[in-house]
Parts: structure tokens; C-alpha cells; sequence
């Protein structure tokens, strides 16, 4: 059986045709056989996953099912905490530690009916990676495994890609959720700011962090979210608003919408492959076809969201580190120490500086796509290089595509746009204004229906 | 700019109570020279003096009671 998508599946349950037990063996049979070359699992708590399921069987018998994620298998990144079960945040500096609480997403996917398959490779603390010196390997690509998966939620784009989960939880800090999605060629949302509780999941920096979904489609991002999202009041962050029907326009060509792209973002600040220009140009193509205005538009260069997101994010990450790193330095691998250190050099001033000019950004940002409904850009700036190859700096020589929208906490996601020369996947990033996720997934449902590119899988064989 | 020394950069690393061995310190040096740039981005002569940062002290969040099971 090939791994179904989380709407196929979720329809064959509803019809009585699939068992949600044997969906969670067919997951368990995968992981075994492949997870020992993706390493995407840190943990995987087969027994809970059974015990999920069993009781979504019995729901669906008694034609009780809670809805579409009744009996999906899904997993969580292994920041997200978990009662009863570790949650190590890929660290030696918590491992063993168990939470005695779920996040709070975690609680709603579960309400929702999920089976829990387990834990998740992400970068340390969702920044210092790919990790090598850590007591559990970073995640490999599935379409290479001598390839990058990006990160933080390496192991949640991993796991899906490779059919060894229907979905899990990511978040995104600076593009963590899409910069995983968009090498290992699956769909990722980061949400707006507020739109899903944090609450639980272990920080990386407070005012950038967004908790979110990955799938293999954007559908099933939409079914996703739609247990995700919501207010929660002992989140500060939360944002007390009503959610909408996240699928409501999927399945809708875009006729009438206005789609802003910002060719000097992928043009000149930093260039892309050619692969992943001509998956910009494809999708613009198709949206036009279907009646789209496309509108060209300005925006500051990615030089400035970039300064601003990593000034803020490595005050605020080594604020939540100090303590620790003056006892357990050692503790913490080579890429996470060294970056956090960064934090303790800059000022305080700084930080300010960062957080006013994060201000003015989010002014300009919204003044310049006044008159779009989306915006369009790169999902990552070329195919998935070699693990081996990742500098110590991560992104900081080049600013990333992701930046744009942690400053402004606008919703983006990352959508597969075809497989460049290399044979890995590219993708294409749309964002929405705030709050406005069903467009978002409407126009990137559409370029995902006429491209054809979900059904594209990695080479791999359990 | 005046680019922050190697030695600047160990003064600073002690004055936050870290403790790193040389060949670390020469790394952090490297990366440090990523983020200058950035910090001359971000610091902005012609900004007015009552310019708020992105997030400001909010008094009515102030009061919530805050449960210690939240506090992770």
C-alpha cells in the first residue's frame, strides 16, 4: 500500500474501507524499514499509536468519528511536549525529561483523533543543526539520503515525504516549517502570529516562534490547522479570533484574486536556481491562466528582514539559554553553542533597534502589497545541497526567503513546484496578509492541483 | 564600522560568564562578522525618538494569572 494523503485517508475511513489499525502498521512497517537510513524518529511510541487507533476504529464502527483526522497517524516535532513521554528538543541537555503536560496542539490533534506515532528529529533547540555530535543524527532527505533536510522540522518533513507518517507539527521560527517542506518537497504552513497556542512548546524566540502544520498537500495542511488553530487564553500570544473553514476555497481556481510577486527578492538579493525560478514562473502561469491579476511589486530587500529576524531571534534564544550554557556549555552540540553565543554579543540597544525596525518593516510590508491579495517568492533558493556540505553559519551569509514573514507574522507556506537537475524538489512560498489562511491555501491549492507535482515521491522502497 | 577584534570578542564572551576555548572563540569571531552587517541595518539614525519597537508593554496583559503548570 502506498502511504494515502490524510483526505484520502480520511475518506476511506469515513466509507469503512480502512482500518485506522492497519493504517497505523502500514506507518510502523515503514518506520521500520526506513527510519534506520532518514533518522526523522526520535522516539516512536508504537504502543500509544495502537491504542489511538483501536479506539478511532471503534469510533468509526460506531459511526462516532470526531472527523477528518480521526485515525490519521500523525507525529510531533520534538519540541512540542508530550505528557508521559520524552521530549528532548533533539538536546542532551533534556534528555530524559518528561513533561507531565501536553502543548497545547498536541491536546487538540489528539482530541481530534490522531494516532500519536511519536517524537521527531528537529535541529537543537530548533536552531543549532544539521547536528552531528548529538546523542541522535539529523534527519536525512528521503530523495537522497546524502542530502540536507533543512531544518528545525527536519524530521516532520522527512517522515512525511517518506510515507512514515500522514502529517505531524512543525514550527517556525525563520523558516523552519518551510524550508524542510520545500527540500523534501511536501506542503508546510507557518500560520499567522497568534493563530495557534504555543503554549508547550519549548521556546526558541518568544516573539518569532509559530507552531504549524506539515502534510504532504496543501488539503491536508487545511485539515490540519483547522484542529490547530484557535484561542487559547493561557497563551499570551494567542489571538482571540474566530477560525474559519480553512477548506473552504480549496478545489477553487483564483480567478479574480491578485497575486503580488517580488522578483528583486529572487532576482538580485538573492538569486535563485533555475529550477526554482521556473517554478515561480510556472505557477504565476497557472494562476494567470485561471484569471488571476498578477501585479509586480516592491518590497524592502531580504538583506532587511533578514537583519531584524536574526538580531531579535539570537537575543531572545540566548536569553532562554544563558543559565545553562554558563554550567553546561559542553553539553549543548558545536552548532547550537556557537550560535547562541552570538546572542550574548549583541546589545541590548540592539535588540530595540531590531524591534523597531521589525515595526517599520511591518509597515512598509503591508503598504507595499496594499494592493495584492497574496505575495509570491521562493520556497528555499535552490535544491537540497549535501548534508556534508552545510556551513557552520547556517543562512546567516545569505539572506533566506522566510524572513519576511516571521518579521510581519503574515501566514506562508511552502508548496512543491517540481524537481530540479539535481533530482530533488523545489518549491515555490505564498503568503497571505494576517489572518488570512483560506486564501492562502485556496491559491496555493490551485497551483498544486494543475501542477501535478503531489503526487511526485521520493525513490524509496520498505 | 570599527570590526569587533578577536579579543573584543573574548572580553565579550567572559563578560556574559561563558568559559570557551580558543579555537572557539576564533569561530565565533568568523560568524560575528556575519551579523555586523546586520546590526548597522537595524540601527537607524533618522528614526524619531518616540518610534515603538514591534512589541510594547501591555498593561491589561499584566494582571493574568498565569497557572504554574504553564510555565515550562
Amino acid at each position: 500500500m502506498q502511504t494515502p494523503t490524510i483526505a484520502e485517508a480520511a475518506a476511506l475511513i469515513a466509507a469503512r474501507k480502512l482500518s485506522p489499525v492497519e493504517l497505523v502498521e502500514h506507518c510502523l512497517s515503514r518506520i521500520e524499514a526506513l527510519d534506520g537510513a532518514l533518522h526523522s524518529f526520535i522516539t516512536v511510541t508504537a504502543e500509544r499509536a495502537r491504542s489511538d487507533a483501536r479506539a478511532a476504529e471503534r469510533r468509526m464502527m460506531a459511526g462516532i468519528l470526531h472527523g477528518k483526522l480521526d485515525g490519521i497517524p500523525i507525529a510531533h516535532k520534538d519540541i512540542y511536549c508530550t505528557r508521559g513521554i520524552a521530549t528532548t528538543a533533539h538536546s542532551k541537555i533534556l534528555k530524559g525529561w518528561v513533561s507531565t503536560e501536553d502543548a497545547h496542539a498536541v491536546k487538540l490533534l489528539a482530541d481530534a483523533g490522531t494516532s500519536m506515532l511519536g517524537k521527531l528529529a528537529t535541529h537543537e533547540f530548533a536552531l543549532g543543526g544539521p547536528p552531528f555530535d548529538l546523542p541522535w543524527p539529523p534527519a536525512r532527505n528521503p530523495w537522497n539520503t546524502e542530502h540536507y533536510a533543512a531544518g528545525s522540522s527536519s524530521g516532520t518533513a522527512v517522515a512525511i515525504a517518506g510515507g512514515l507518517i500522514l502529517g505531524g507539527t512543525g514550527s517556525d521560527t525563520a523558516g523552519s516549517i518551510r524550508s524542510p517542506a520545500a527540500f523534501c518537497g511536501i506542503a508546510g504552513i507557518k500560520p499567522t502570529y497568534g493563530r495557534c497556542s504555543k503554549r508547550g512548546i519549548v521556546p526558541l524566540a518568544f516573539s518569532l516562534d509559530h507552531a504549524g502544520p506539515m502534510a504532504r498537500t496543501v488539503e491536508d495542511c487545511a485539515l490540519l490547522l483547522q484542529a490547530m488553530a484557535g484561542h487559547d487564553a493561557a497563551d499570551p500570544t494567542s489571538v482571540d479570533r474566530p477560525v474559519p473553514d480553512f477548506s473552504a476555497g480549496l478545489g477553487r481556481d483564483v480567478k479574480g484574486l491578485r497575486i503580488g510577486v517580488v522578483s528583486h527578492w529572487h532576482e538580485t538579493d538573492h538569486t535563485v536556481s533555475r529550477a526554482v525560478c521556473e517554478g515561480i514562473n510556472r505557477a504565476l502561469a497557472l494562476w494567470r491562466d485561471q484569471g488571476a491579476e498578477i501585479i509586480e511589486i516592491t518590497m524592502p530587500s531580504l538583506f532587511e528582514y533578514q537583519a531584524a529576524n536574526v538580531v531579535i531571534m539570537m537575543s531572545e534564544a540566548f536569553a532562554v539559554h544563558e543559565a545553562r550554557l554558563r554550567t553546561r556549555a559542553e553539553d549543548y552540540g558545536k552548532l547550537l553553542r556557537q550560535r547562541l553565543v552570538l546572542g550574548a554579543l549583541m546589545r541590548s540597544a540592539d535588540y530595540v533597534h531590531a524591534l523597531r525596525r521589525r515595526a517599520e518593516l511591518c509597515a512598509i510590508t503591508a503598504r507595499g502589497a496594499a494592493k495584492v491579495d497574496v505575495l509570491v517568492t521562493a520556497g528555499a533558493p535552490a535544491e537540497a545541497p549535501r548534508i556534508d556540505s552545510v556551513p557552520a553559519w547556517g543562512d546567516l551569509a545569505k539572506p533566506g526567503f522566510n524572513h519576511p514573514f516571521n518579521i510581519t507574522g503574515w501566514p506562508a507556506m511552502s508548496v512543491c513546484a517540481g524537481v530540479g537537475e539535481g533530482g530533488m524538489p523545489v518549491a515555490v512560498q505564498i503568503a497571505a496578509k494576517p489572518f488570512q489562511e483560506a486564501t492562502l491555501f485556496q491559491v496555493a491549492d490551485a497551483f498544486e492541483q494543475a501542477s501535478g507535482f503531489r503526487s511526485q515521491r521520493p525513490p524509496l522502497t520498505a | 564600522m570599527i570590526r569587533t577584534s578577536r579579543e573584543d570578542i573574548e572580553l565579550l564572551i567572559r563578560r556574559a560568564g561563558l568559559s570557551l576555548p580558543p579555537a572557539q572563540i576564533d569561530e565565533i569571531h568568523a560568524g560575528w562578522a556575519l551579523v555586523e552587517p546586520m546590526l548597522n541595518r537595524i540601527r537607524s539614525e533618522g528614526r524619531g525618538h518616540a518610534s515603538e519597537p514591534a512589541h510594547v508593554f501591555r498593561a491589561e496583559a499584566a494582571g493574568r494569572v498565569v497557572k504554574d503548570s504553564e510555565a515550562l
